[in-house]
């Protein structure tokens, strides 16, 4: 799902040729970043590589999965799985622990990595849930219109009429802890704002000529959505996600503070703070670099979202 | 206007019926007999059974609250739709049922006990956002690209990044351990529960700190879309026309500008409010704050539904009723609301 993926897809507006496409760019095409690609995702790209903010962003998640996806090969075992060697506890920070250790003897820095699988998988993985619900509620909603769009919009209404933390909470409460259901009640109280979004931007786009003559010329609805709606209304939804990311973990380190989240040991950041805060007065560092971690992250997810959103000229409502 | 007023209000009572049924729904998908939790460890006598089922509506009862046994003698089973009945009709009354731990206690009494230390800390944080928010906001619009305006942008990411309860460790952290010495320790550590009798709490040096940690996220917000509305307001004609005649920017910025940048804001502060009273469960636990959010947990850690339930329907109601409010008062300041139509808007 790589921006290259999306660039290979349709064409914005402009009907290109697939042969004319990778070829050299027509003569006297005015992009301001001066990139010479005819494509809207490649004009995105070359926007965005003038973005310091976003670069940064960009730098640090690829850093911080590439940390969490290898930490089993440079992490030594002893330190993160169930087997955790155990250091003399509380040690404070030093070159052997640069986080110190926790109350049982764990090297912190390396429990604050194993952490950024857990938030991480949350973040990308509850958002990837509620996107791909909002999207079918919302093409539904906006393609069909009538009876069907005030159906899945009141009952939006009624999802967004929830203030969001409380909903997740007694969901929760109901379902139980643990990380599935931390999974499934983000990732299916989210859809209503990604369905809200995506339903105005299919709106914007469905009366465009080019629908009407796939129409004319025998397309299916299915073959219209994914073909011509979604390539043209998808900068939105790739915007709203990236942000949405950011307020995944969020959402999960509040639940695993109030005890409701992932379960010990499995250390999310969320835990990872849950766990420091007893010990708050006298090894202040326990807490605060889980939480350090998840503001850097957070903060890269919205940066990147907010340099995509100008790259690609998405108009937000309330951003 | 009239007209609009009542197309608001009747679009909230199927929003009213769909959130009342959520919960109710999930009331009764909460895995357990509600007998059993508040039974505990003990053994309770039959009658005694059913008496409390007839209580929380699972067996059917007649005009007296008396048990209706069939032919066999054994209790009916109140069916799900008459159940949400009773329960709708209990909240239209104000009734939110009875605490499983709490004996005999009415999930209303509980919750007004609560309430006033949960309005009072958002209404606290209100004015920290309002004031902060709207001043960081017309600072950072008035001197564009400054230092200030990147300071103000900065923190504004920074706190809307951050973890609202972990920038509550932290205040804790700084007033209560670091700078001890200095604050006379007038700050505790709330968090380690050190937080003594409720009678402390009215004290106005404990609303400081979480006053500061519930406004945190919403006080980014409000400085960025205060500073988003002047500088768009500042662009419009009526401005330059200001500015033509002959006066001052800042006469301009004050008579003219301000008012009409400042009508978004006061909505999302408004709106605010609202999610405010329902969202400070975190902040309450984090500072052990007798208030609402704090019972809240407190019931889930517990399993105590009907409190988990009733608060959290009192606030869902409590949310909704503000949005309406601010909505229809929006359409009073702004008289383009009124006539435009919002088709779009789902």
């Amino acid at each position: 799902m790589s921006l290259k993926s999306w660039m290979k897809g349709e064409p914005v507006a402009v009907e290109t040729p697939d042969q004319q496409r990778d070829a050299a760019p027509a003569e006297g095409t005015t992009i301001d970043a001066g990139a010479p690609s005819r494509t809207l995702w490649g004009d995105a790209l070359a926007r965005l590589r003038r973005n310091r903010l976003a670069i940064m962003a960009v730098i640090w998640i690829v850093f911080i999965v590439l940390v969490a996806l290898t930490a089993d090969l440079w992490v030594p075992q002893t330190l993160g799985g169930p087997t955790a060697q155990l250091y003399d506890a509380r040690l404070p920070m030093s070159a052997a622990h640069p986080f110190g250790t926790d109350q049982v003897g764990r090297d912190v820095l390396s429990r604050v990595v194993y952490g950024a699988r857990i938030s991480l998988a949350v973040g990308l993985l509850a958002t990837a849930i509620s996107t791909l619900i909002g999207l079918v509620m919302g093409a539904v909603a906006a393609y069909y219109g009538g009876f069907w769009d005030t159906v899945i919009m009141r009952l939006a209404d009624v999802f967004l009429a929830f203030p969001y933390i409380l909903f997740v909470i007694v969901m929760l409460a109901v379902l139980g802890s643990g990380i599935q259901n931390v999974f499934i009640a983000i990732g299916v109280l989210g859809w209503p704002s990604i369905a809200r979004v995506f339903r105005s931007a299919i709106l914007s786009v469905k009366e465009n000529d080019y629908v009407d003559a796939a129409r004319s010329m025998g397309a299916s609805d299915a073959r219209i959505i994914m073909r011509h709606i979604f390539p043209n209304s998808v900068a939105s939804i790739v915007v709203y996600s990236t942000m949405n990311i950011g307020g995944a973990i969020l959402t999960e380190a509040a639940l695993s503070f109030l005890g409701m989240g992932v379960v010990p040991p499995d250390p999310s950041w969320g835990i990872l703070i849950e766990d420091g805060q007893k010990f708050i007065a006298t090894q202040p560092w326990l807490m605060i670099m889980p939480g350090l971690a998840i503001l850097l992250t957070v903060l890269a997810f919205t940066l990147l979202g907010d340099g995509l959103r100008d790259a690609l000229d998405v108009k937000m409502k309330d951003a | 206007m009239g007209k609009y007023i009542v197309k608001r209000v009747l679009q909230f009572i199927p929003v009213f019926l769909g959130v009342t049924l959520i919960l109710f729904a999930m009331q009764n998908i909460v895995p357990g007999d509600p007998i059993k939790l508040i039974a505990g460890e003990k053994k309770l006598d039959p009658q005694t059974e059913l008496n409390l089922r007839a209580t929380y509506h699972l067996i059917d009862t007649d005009a007296d609250g008396k048990p209706i046994l069939d032919e066999s003698g054994n209790p009916v089973e109140t069916p799900l739709w008459k159940r949400y009945t009773l329960y709708l009709g209990g909240l239209l009354q104000g009734d939110l049922g009875v605490s499983y731990q709490q004996s005999g206690k009415s999930v209303s009494s509980i919750l007004m006990e609560k309430y006033p230390y949960t309005i009072r800390l958002a209404a606290v944080a209100i004015l920290v956002e309002a004031v902060i928010g709207i001043l960081a906001g017309m600072v950072s619009a008035i001197k564009r690209y400054s230092f200030w305006d990147v300071l103000v942008t900065l923190s504004t990411s920074i706190l809307v990044a951050m973890p609202a309860f972990w920038l509550g460790m932290l205040l804790q952290l700084f007033f209560g351990i670091m700078v001890k010495d200095w604050t006379g320790g007038g700050f505790y550590l709330p968090i380690s529960g050190a937080g003594g009798p409720t009678a402390e709490f009215n004290a106005g040096m404990y609303y400081i700190l979480p006053a500061i940690t519930l406004a945190s996220v919403s006080t980014a917000y409000t400085a960025r879309i205060m500073r988003s509305q002047l500088l768009e307001v500042m662009n419009q004609d009526y401005i330059r026309t200001a500015r033509a005649k002959g006066l001052s920017r800042r006469a301009t910025i004050l008579h003219h500008a301000l008012k009409n940048a400042l009508i978004p804001v006061v909505t999302y502060i408004g709106i605010d409010f609202g999610g405010m009273l329902a969202g400070a469960i975190l902040t309450e636990t984090v500072f052990n704050w007798p208030g609402v959010g704090f019972e809240t947990y407190r019931a889930i850690t517990q399993r105590d539904w009907p409190i988990v339930m009733g608060s959290v329907t009192i606030i869902v109601i409590v949310v909704m009723v503000i949005n309406l409010i601010v909505d229809i008062s929006y359409a009073f300041l702004d008289p383009r609301i009124r006539y435009g139509s919002s088709k779009d808007q789902g």
